[in-house]
């Protein structure tokens, strides 16, 4: 293995062409308005829902999925206790999941899920439906902006999620729901 | 050893005229919804730059970012191989494996993998590798190989797959609706998720300055699959690898626009360290891309980072379907990868090109792929791999295109002969492969230069 390695290396180093520099990334501003990340979340099957305030969320939970029987999120008392430890047939069960995002990014309508508010590194894709609770204030334009915005690195696991699971695999038809969430709601206070 | 050509591979696609305009249809509507994603960005052309230079920059101190990532990705608890080849990469897959007394494995789309042939090597030796990404499942089932690196069963219709799917998951006979397909597979690989041992994914791009992988997918299944086993194993190629976690900013904005005409995939999910008690292995993998980085000519493909949009556009991948390449990587891009591991095996691929030059114009990465497949066909021809009747036929051409007399006589001749002969004749098949699927042109009456010698104007007579 470690043969491996040094051969590879010295072969790279033999075969490499001569220097050349680092370009640096302009910040490519742009619409951070949440109007234009409705409109291109919607485009890809996701969707939208304005909250007035964080105080609003348990009932519109409720409002919105009224058949959601096992609701995990850890921002009001949940209907099914999820931690790291959680067992999987447990996990499979999930019907909701209620997760709060640190970014939304307006030109692609993708939000970051880090590690830390996923209750389990498998919730966001095993849970039927998912619910991303997002402050319209920490919208952004572009991802070069929702980059800076992570000066630590990403953390142990973490998620630009754009939209429910989605495949064209069969002729290019659109289905939502391929093996990840069915539906993506993005709630925003 | 003789290899079928790329044209005789065709063939066989080419018969079914009604599924090859299908296929030729479906490409070219994604590289519209590619081209309307692409023109909504206006800095798009300026982020090509900058992906361009990110790569250049990193292949040209690929050494130094390798064992920055090493030491990076081994400080998160990740434990870092090295493989020179295919042989040695699914051999440390086994041996994780096996380490871990696992017989279930769930994989999700790397075209690495594919590259290696571990499915093969893993089945043989007792394991269940299971295929998770929607169309890979599919050709899975099929045992045929992916026809394209984004859109792996673009070749087959919704009346295969469920025919494939009443064979292999007891879906009622003759269902076709892609929705419920969808869910009859949704249904069979959530237990397969839920029972994986050991999840396998490849790797869109590895983070020099933070050690992490980044994987792009739209079904969730590389992140269901690596987040329920209790060990993931991502395997990459050294080209994989960027900088600094700001350079993502440039490469997922292009990706999904340049693939599927999406703004972003729906997962770009960032794996860096794993959970206590969980393993995470990466496998750097060589296997011919050293040799590569080695050629001035054609290092450049390394830049790739396979959104598939060459293929797309191609005017002869789209009508000659992925499967008649016979490389991992089919279309344009493959056609300047494939001999750098095989140069008589795949020495017909450059070929299969008009040099239209549409897959420069669309790449990402700004590879200049039309001029390195009309270079690839310099080397072919000096290494004496052309057919016979190619290298005949373009000594003849060369030698007349060089005597303005040949030519001159040989339009005159031409034209006329044209005129003259019977139909069945200018048009044979065997004689005039031209011919097979065309029709000549009327011969014009006069060449130009004799046009032009009645016409000159008078000034300058």
């Amino acid at each position: 293995m470690s043969n491996s390695r040094e051969r590879m290396l010295a072969a790279v180093r033999a075969n490499k062409p001569a220097e050349v520099a680092l370009p640096t990334v302009p910040d490519f501003w742009g619409d951070d308005s949440l109007e234009r990340f409705s409109t291109v979340l919607a485009g890809i099957g996701g969707e939208v829902v304005r909250l007035d305030s964080l105080d609003a969320l348990e009932a519109t939970v409720h409002k919105l999925w009224p058949a959601a029987k096992l609701i995990a999120s850890p921002l009001f008392p949940p209907t099914l206790a999820i931690d790291a430890n959680t067992p999987t047939d447990v996990l499979a069960d999930v019907d909701l999941a209620v997760l709060p995002v640190e970014i939304g990014v307006a030109e692609n309508g993708a939000v970051w899920l880090p590690e830390t508010n996923m209750l389990h590194r498998a919730l966001p894709t095993v849970t039927q439906h998912l619910a991303l609770v997002l402050d319209h204030r920490r919208l952004v334009a572009t991802m070069h902006q929702a980059y800076g915005l992570l000066p630590e690195g990403p953390g142990g696991y973490g998620m630009f999620i754009a939209g429910p699971s989605k495949t064209a695999d069969i002729e290019q038809s659109l289905v939502i729901g391929a093996h990840g969430a069915r539906s993506l709601v993005v709630l925003v206070y | 050893m003789s290899y079928l050509t790329h044209s005789s591979r065709a063939e066989a696609f080419v018969l079914d005229h009604e599924r090859t305009s299908w296929h030729d249809e479906t490409l070219w509507f994604v590289r519209q919804k590619r081209d309307k994603a692409v023109y909504a960005v206006p800095e798009f052309q300026e982020l090509r730059n900058l992906a361009s230079s990110i790569k250049d920059h990193t292949l040209s101190r690929l050494d130094y970012y390798l064992e920055k990532f090493e030491a990076a990705a081994q400080a998160n608890g990740v434990r870092v191989h090295w493989a020179a080849d295919a042989e040695e990469h699914n051999k440390i897959v086994l041996d994780i494996i096996r380490a871990r007394g696992a017989t279930r494995v769930v994989k999700s789309k790397s075209m690495l993998t594919e590259e290696c042939h571990l499915n093969p090597f893993l089945i043989q030796a007792g394991v269940e590798v299971i295929d998770t990404d929607l169309g890979e499942r599919i050709i899975q089932m099929r045992d045929e190989p992916p026809s394209h690196i984004v859109l792996p069963a673009i070749h087959l219709k919704k009346e295969d797959v469920g025919e494939t799917f009443f064979q292999h998951l007891g879906t009622a006979k003759g269902l076709t609706d892609p929705q419920q397909l969808t869910e009859a597979a949704r249904q069979h690989l959530r237990a397969k998720f839920l029972a994986g041992e050991v999840a396998l994914t490849g790797v869109n791009f590895a983070i020099a300055e933070t050690g992490s992988v980044v994987v792009c997918t739209n079904e969730g299944n590389a992140d269901l699959g690596a987040s329920l086993a209790p060990v993931h194993v991502a395997s990459m190629g050294i080209e994989k690898l960027i900088p600094r976690l700001s350079d993502l900013g440039v490469f997922t904005r292009l990706l999904a626009r340049s693939a599927t005409g999406q703004p972003v995939t729906t997962y770009t999910s960032h794996y860096t360290k794993p959970l206590p008690g969980r393993e995470m292995h990466i496998i750097i993998v060589d296997n011919g891309r050293t040799q590569q980085l080695g050629r001035p000519d054609f290092r450049a493909s390394l830049k790739c980072i396979r959104c598939g949009a060459c293929m797309n556009t191609c005017p002869v991948y789209r009508r000659s379907g992925g499967h008649s390449y016979d490389f991992t990587v089919p279309g344009p891009i493959g056609s300047i990868l494939s001999p750098n591991i095989d140069l008589k095996k795949h020495s017909t691929l450059p070929f299969a090109s008009t040099l239209c030059g549409s897959c420069t114009d669309v790449c990402p990465v700004k590879i200049d792929i039309h001029t390195q497949l009309y270079k690839w066909r310099q080397i072919v021809s000096e290494a004496n791999h052309l057919p016979t009747a190619k290298k005949i036929g373009l000594k003849f051409m060369g030698s007349l295109l060089a005597s303005p007399t040949a030519f001159k006589l040989s339009g005159s001749l031409g034209r006329r002969a044209l005129r003259l002969l019977p139909y069945g004749l200018t048009h044979n098949k065997t004689v005039n492969a031209w011919a097979i699927a065309r029709e000549l042109p009327e011969p014009p009456k006069q060449s130009f230069r004799e046009w032009f010698a009645q016409n000159q104007p008078e000034s300058k007579a």
